[in-house]
């Protein structure tokens, strides 16, 4: 029987989405900082301020906090010796089998958040579809790598 | 091998090397055209321009004709060409994925073909393949015999030598009234009904003016006969044109099939032959538009690995273009054994079908709404909408199966036409089971294959099944499932 895929991503990865969140946040900081300067000055209705305040700290609540919170306590992954399953989804949980058989090729890639944080995202190809486990410790991420590397032999030339 | 030594292409490829130039200059000639002229001299020097152009690109046709050789030689297939780089393009016969034959207008006087040599590789697509523009049949012949005795040769190690031309067996001729039947369902005739129905809203539109201006009232409504009249007689030439594009298109349709091929030949002024190996088949797809649906008839592709990026529609091929949906599985399983091509599907539950219509009316709402409240007395056409989102979310219900026989997953699911896609476990690339948080409380799930087609993805996805029954697809797929049996046995429906 398939059980459910158990492993997660390290708390580290949280840490390192809530900065990439904050850093999502600055444009409707700016938007809102504009907005609140030109009510200063043009004597705009209060509630123009408060609505700007209100919209960026709701903002930014949701994408600092509310969102990598769920996604990193959904997210969940397993590599097994036939397949690979993944499982997330913060809305919509979403469960998918790669098999191994299909694998076509395995990537690991690291932006500069991820890489302070000695993270790495890795994506496994298919012929037809690619998917991504978003934030794995580099050396476990080298290590899948190998593996599936290792155990993805592609079978057949006709895919 | 009688072709060791190198051959030029017919001299008409000249000809066709000028054309093809000639229609990528067309832009920049057009704003030369328009932007160049400033009267007197001007237009002398143009013109001489002009000719000068036209030469020039003339001289280059012939002369990268002159260039262009291609011979077999120890078993590749070599072509150089270039007239400032010269080039040399060595394929190996074994790497060859297909060879496509075209007769266009400029090949049929001459009796000759165009071949179009296919290699795997999506990556570097479009660079490894090559174009014959014009050859003689008794060379694309030879070229062919030598291709799949390669071919054997590398898979059966000399097993057997190919002998020659294979055994063809037809399995589906187009006949003239289906040919007529096919072309009068297709898809000019979506456009058309389209059509009317921007018109219809055209007119909703103009409806508020009359009011405004009651005055000009007669006139307007003259005006909007006058105007949809013409553009009725539009909508019919434009649609007469699809007819007899897609008839010239299909004509003597034929489906045979070899030993390990599929081929399928086409078209009256430019015929086509595509050649499907057997074992790159990666689903199988029957679609019924909404016209052709009532009637039981329905179109059939096969979706192959292979092929280019520009060039999809040999990905995704058409089989059977118009065919007796009943008819199917009788003709194509002799031929297709591994695929079972009438499975009976189990359905979406009764539960689900609140989801279906609430998204239907969700989507649709802003279209309802917006007339409602800007156009108050005709506005309220717009709940007609309600009702066709009504019928066409009852029909996604209706519609939605999946099923699973041995080593197949079928699904079939609408979106506006119906889509049946059968896939063998082995050809799915990947398999995903989704739910929300309002399909867990009524305990549904939705299910995704995705299979290989050219160099994307197809497949299929069927929303709001049982989710045990999505479950059990999943463990089917899971090749981990130590329980190969599948745990759901009862209620099944076709």
């Amino acid at each position: 029987m398939i059980t459910e895929p158990h492993k997660r991503v390290p708390a580290r990865g949280l840490l390192a989405w809530r900065i990439s969140g904050t850093i999502h946040s600055v444009f409707p900081l700016l938007l809102s900082g504009v907005s609140i300067a030109l009510a200063a000055l043009f004597k705009w209705p209060i509630w123009v301020i408060g609505a700007a305040l209100m919209f960026f700290s709701a903002y930014a609540y949701v994408v600092i906090k509310v969102l990598p919170t769920i996604k990193w306590k959904r997210w969940r992954y397993e590599v097994r010796e036939n397949e690979i399953e993944l499982k997330h989804g913060i809305f919509i949980i979403k469960r998918t089998l790669v098999p191994m058989i299909r694998v076509q090729h395995v990537d690991t890639k690291q932006g500069p958040i991820l890489r302070k944080y000695r993270l790495a995202t890795v994506t496994i190809s298919t012929a037809a579809t690619v998917h991504e486990i978003p934030a794995l410790d580099v050396e476990e991420a080298e290590e899948l790598r190998f593996f599936i590397s290792q155990l993805a032999r592609v079978a057949d030339d006709d895919v | 091998m009688m072709m060791s030594n190198p051959k030029r292409l017919h001299p008409i490829a000249a000809v066709a090397n000028f054309l093809k130039q000639l229609k990528e200059l067309i832009v920049p000639f057009v704003i030369f055209v328009v932007f160049g002229s400033r009267g007197g001299n001007g237009e002398i020097i143009q013109l001489v321009i002009t000719a000068g152009i036209l030469i020039a690109v003339f001289i280059f046709g012939i002369l990268s004709w002159l260039r262009y050789t291609y011979r077999l030689e120890e078993g590749e297939l070599r072509i150089e060409y270039g007239v400032l780089i010269r080039k040399k393009r060595y394929i190996p016969l074994e790497r060859i994925q297909s060879l496509d034959l075209s007769e266009g207008l400029l090949q049929r006087p001459f009796g000759l073909v165009k071949m179009k040599v296919e290699t795997a590789g999506s990556s570097e697509s479009g660079d490894a393949e090559a174009v014959l523009t014009a050859i003689t049949r008794q060379d694309a012949d030879l070229i062919q015999q030598a291709f799949s005795s390669a071919k054997n040769k590398s898979s059966e190690s000399m097993g057997e030598i190919a002998s020659g031309i294979q055994p063809r067996k037809v399995i589906y001729k187009i006949s003239r009234g289906q040919l007529l039947l096919l072309a009068s369902t297709s898809g000019g005739v979506g456009v058309v009904i389209s059509a009317v129905f921007a018109f219809v809203f055209q007119f909703e539109e103009i409806i508020p003016y009359k009011k405004v201006f009651a005055g000009l009232e007669g006139f307007i409504a003259n005006g909007v006969v006058f105007v949809s009249i013409l553009v009725f007689i539009g909508f019919l030439i434009a649609w007469i044109i699809a007819l007899v594009g897609s008839m010239l298109k299909y004509a003597d349709f034929t489906l045979r099939k070899t030993e390990k091929e599929l081929i399928i030949t086409r078209g009256l002024l430019e015929k086509r032959q595509m050649t499907i190996p057997l074992h790159r088949i990666q689903a199988i797809q029957i679609s019924e538009n909404l016209v052709r649906q009532p009637f039981g008839l329905a179109t059939v592709y096969i979706e192959s690995a292979g092929g280019s990026l520009e060039d999809n529609e040999s990905a995704r091929v058409m089989v059977l273009p118009i065919v007796k949906r009943s008819r199917i599985a009788g003709l194509l399983k002799p031929h297709l054994p591994e695929y079972e091509l009438q499975p009976g599907f189990f359905k979406a539950p009764k539960r689900a079908l609140g989801r279906y219509v609430w998204r239907g009316v969700l989507g649709i709402m802003p279209l309802v709404l917006a007339p409602i409240l800007f156009f108050r007395p005709w506005g309220y056409f717009s709940l007609l909408l309600l009702v066709f989102s009504l019928a066409w979310s009852y029909l996604k219900y209706k519609d939605a199966g999946w099923d699973i026989s041995s080593l197949q997953l079928s699904l079939r699911y609408r979106g506006i036409i119906r889509t049946t896609v059968f896939m063998r476990k082995n050809r799915i690339q990947s398999l995903t089971m989704s739910e929300s948080y309002f399909q867990k409380r009524r305990s549904l799930a939705t299910i995704e294959a995705i299979a290989m087609s050219g160099t994307g993805g197809t497949g299929g996805r069927v929303p709001d099944l049982d989710r045990k029954e999505v479950y059990a697809i999943y463990k089917w797929y899971s090749h981990t499932g130590v329980n190969r049996n599948m745990p759901v046995n009862n209620k099944k429906r076709s």
